[in-house]
């Protein structure tokens, strides 16, 4: 074992750094468990605190956030049958007719063992791959950087989007708007039409935060009259210590939902939701009592919540190893990263490799708090779920503009980030995905840079794409996620056409 | 990057001077904004400088970062405050690059300089394994086949370029020039990908140390005591001088009374034990220069880069004479 891992274990470890994650996962408990709030949003209301904090202060914060925020959105969907983030909708299933039944206790500790369990397994996956695959990684050279992207971009498309076409269309406007600002490679100006605030070009975070939360303020301004209630499931709430005979239920759905989130974790653009979708699935073809799903099985609330824990460690791997982010979240960790001009990749293992390690650690003491602060603060938590709206969502909105503010120290970026927001909307009005655009700009400088730099090396041969074996593999990978997509959209439309 | 910090010292200060009655206080009597204009090594160095300029000023020195166009947007924002010594630039090399490239209509006459911190040179790394000892080695490959060798700089017109050309030029030698980003310049030594790289000094210098790759010649004047066995490129018969600096700048018209006063901060603050003492651990050379000494050295230097862009055709100033 290299000493950077010894190094990487006590710098997680500090009192700072543990107060971090576990300041983490309260937030993340209370952003994952508000209908209307996103881990996106939890991340966009803690950011301008990172950029001021020390990096590893600020990544374990961010992952203490992550973690907690895929357990909360448990919460709501047990209790109101409202998942609190996207992830946490196959766990309402089975969650929330629990519940109903006077057990939400019992609900909610299966709920947060699973997730405990699913964190802890994809923590092994993490630390465990991301140095291997961090050497392999070294070897990979610009074409091979350039092909494992646009592997990347496009898989992030065909999961993302029920249409193929519009995620494909949201990645080349990503990729338009990382144009804007200064080239890369030469410095000249591109778009900037002689504005001396677009010479930096415009940064990701800005998008992010008018992608994400104006769009959700709009949606929760629209549907203000309709306050949400847990018909009283909160108040019987007992205890949520899980009993033995659960335990022992849980183990099936927890094998099939760790390995299954770890691995949809490590592909871009999968996440959560499918992941917890495919648990849920499985776990009933394979369970012993399958007619229980869908009426309360424990089963059916542990499969979900451990595969959508299990996405968090998985979607790191990439990130740490490769800088290529699987999900906003991920993306946004990498933003933090920079900012603090540390460079996720493999060279991050080498040149700084107790920080790497130590953020490895800080995921692992995140997924002890997380399971600490839910089971103790469990009965307080879920009160933030009759917090009003009308008190909420300012605090949110004032929060957008002072993070878009305090990225650059520039008020031109509040005008950006409302554009973004009105972007945002029009996108969902026609119905594009917008992790794909977002995605497109963390990724957009790179490709370009690698496909500049693989061209100027060769003398503008175009074969290096193809003569290197890793470049090629990545290009046949990317190729064949284009066309299973539209294969499996021609199918469904096939199926629709019948039953009509 | 923001400052929170900056808001409530900003508002406390103001609240101070509002309970003092307006009194016309000596300055600082509020808060002053220290500009950075790039991230990594410059902001690392320009938050440890600015810390130490707070205590010694008594009024918090804010680091704040506007990064964008080499400098560019930095420079601009400082050129355009007002001249009361209340926002500083943290400037570095890009002052002569951005200027002369054509990305602000304005030369480095147009800010007032106050000194400099510290500075380090731009060295030849190669990987460990390479078949090249010296720089002459190198450069004799580089020349009987030109168009073949692969050299990676940080980007068009930044310090890393002109070192870079200045260098195979007065060799003779035609390499392909890539233009690569920080840690992606490292990576590509060791993987191979590219032949050589002009860095900056502190960063590959662990990758010397932990024996991945080797400096093949430096560009200061002085051998630098980090990595006393390589040579400059002067020895090298390479008749060259060039450093990376950073140092502090204000906007035009400042009272020669604050600018002495930030001065004075400057070099007291570059002095204290816990600058130097980082500055010794990032093997970064502290050489703290005045108004008059600085000037000198940007003057020098300026001419320096002119002719360097004049000659591998970048040079596009768009200062109006």
């Amino acid at each position: 074992m290299s000493p950077d891992v010894l190094e990487g274990f006590f710098q997680a470890t500090q009192a700072n750094t543990i107060f971090a994650v576990a300041a983490g996962c309260l937030v993340g408990l209370i952003v994952g468990m508000i209908p209307g709030l996103t881990i996106s949003t939890g991340i966009i209301i803690v950011l301008p605190l990172t950029f001021v904090l020390e990096p590893e202060i600020s990544i374990a914060l961010l992952l203490g956030l992550y973690v907690s925020g895929m357990t909360g959105g448990s919460f709501s969907a047990i209790l109101l049958n409202i998942p609190g983030t996207p992830s946490a909708s196959a766990t309402a299933l089975d969650g929330n007719p629990m519940a109903k039944r006077g057990e939400a206790g019992r609900a909610l500790g299966i709920a947060i063992t699973a997730s405990f369990v699913g964190g802890l397994f994809s923590f092994l996956c993490l630390f465990l791959i991301s140095p291997l695959l961090a050497e392999v990684a070294l070897q990979f050279q610009s074409p091979d950087l350039f092909s494992l992207m646009l592997f990347g971009l496009t898989i992030i498309c065909s999961f993302a989007a029920k249409s193929l076409v519009k995620g494909l269309l949201a990645a080349v406007i990503g990729l338009a708007i990382v144009t804007i600002g200064q080239d890369p490679m030469m410095g000249t100006q591109r778009f900037t039409f002689g504005q001396i605030n677009l010479t930096a070009g415009i940064h990701f975070l800005t998008a992010l935060i008018g992608l994400f939360a104006i769009p959700q303020l709009v949606d929760n301004f629209a549907s203000l009259g309709k306050a949400a209630s847990d018909d009283g499931n909160a108040a019987k709430i007992k205890s949520v210590l899980p009993k033995l005979a659960d335990l022992k239920l849980m183990r099936l759905p927890i094998s099939i939902g760790s390995p299954i989130g770890s691995f949809l974790g490590i592909l871009p653009g999968a996440g959560g939701p499918i992941a917890a979708f495919i648990s849920y699935d499985y776990t009933r073809k394979l369970s012993k009592n399958p007619e229980e799903f869908g009426k309360g099985s424990t089963q059916g609330i542990a499969a979900p919540e451990a595969a959508n824990n299990a996405v968090t460690g998985g979607a790191l791997i990439p990130m740490m190893t490769l800088g290529i982010p699987g999900d906003p979240v991920t993306a946004i960790l990498i933003a933090a990263l920079l900012i603090h001009g540390l460079v996720p990749g493999p060279l991050l293992f080498i040149e700084n490799g107790e920080f790497a390690y130590g953020v490895i650690f800080s995921f692992f003491w995140a997924n002890i708090f997380n399971i600490i602060i839910a089971l103790i603060g469990l009965r307080f938590l879920v009160k933030v779920l009759v917090i009003p709206r009308t008190l909420l969502m300012p605090s949110i909105a004032i929060l957008c503009v002072i993070g878009s503010y305090a990225l650059r120290n520039n008020f031109f970026d509040v005008y950006v980030m409302f554009g973004f927001g009105m972007l945002g909307l029009a996108m969902r009005w026609l119905d594009m995905p917008v992790v794909p655009l977002l995605l497109a700009m963390v990724l957009g400088r790179q490709i370009e840079e690698h496909l500049r730099v693989s061209l100027i090396a060769s003398k503008n041969d175009i074969t290096v794409f193809f003569t290197s074996p890793f470049s090629l593999f990545f290009l046949c990978l990317a190729a064949a996620s284009v066309f299973w997509s539209f294969w499996a959209e021609h199918k469904t439309k096939q199926k629709q056409k019948q039953q009509i | 990057m923001l400052n929170l910090k900056h808001v409530i010292m900003g508002t406390a200060a103001a609240a101070l001077m509002m309970a003092s009655g307006q009194a016309k206080a000596e300055w600082p009597e509020k808060a002053i904004e220290f500009i950075i204009p790039f991230g990594g090594g410059a902001d690392v160095e320009g938050r440890m400088i600015a810390k130490a300029m707070s205590d010694v000023l008594g009024q918090p020195v804010v680091p704040v970062s506007k990064i964008g166009g080499g400098g560019a947007i930095a420079y601009t924002h400082v050129k355009n405050s007002k001249p009361d010594g209340y926002t500083v630039a943290w400037n570095s090399t890009s002052i002569l690059t951005t200027t002369n490239i054509g990305n602000v209509p304005f030369d480095y006459t147009a800010l007032d300089h106050i000194g400099q911190v510290a500075q380090q040179p731009v060295p030849f790394v190669v990987s460990a394994k390479a078949r090249w000892n010296t720089l002459k080695e190198f450069m004799a490959e580089c020349k009987a086949k030109p168009n073949t060798l692969k050299i990676a700089f940080a980007g068009f017109g930044s310090a890393t370029h002109m070192a870079g050309v200045a260098l195979t030029n007065a060799m003779g030698c035609k390499p392909i020039m890539l233009p690569v980003k920080g840690a992606d310049r490292r990576k590509m030594i060791l993987s191979g990908e590219t032949d050589a790289a002009v860095d900056i000094f502190f960063v590959p210098l662990k990758m010397v140390k932990a024996g991945k790759s080797k400096f093949l010649a430096i560009s200061s004047g002085k051998r630098n005591p980090a990595a006393p066995n390589v040579p400059t490129a002067k020895e090298l018969g390479v008749d060259m001088e060039f450093d990376l600096f950073r140092g502090l700048s204000v906007a035009k018209g400042t009272p020669q009374a604050i600018k002495d006063k930030l001065e004075a901060a400057m070099i007291k603050a570059a002095a204290s034990k816990k600058f130097s003492g980082r500055m010794k651990k990032l093997k970064i050379t502290l050489a703290p220069m005045g108004q008059k000494a600085f000037a000198a050295k940007l003057k020098k230097a300026n001419a320096n880069i002119v002719s360097i862009m004049k000659k591998a055709g970048m040079y596009q100033a768009k200062a109006k004479k």
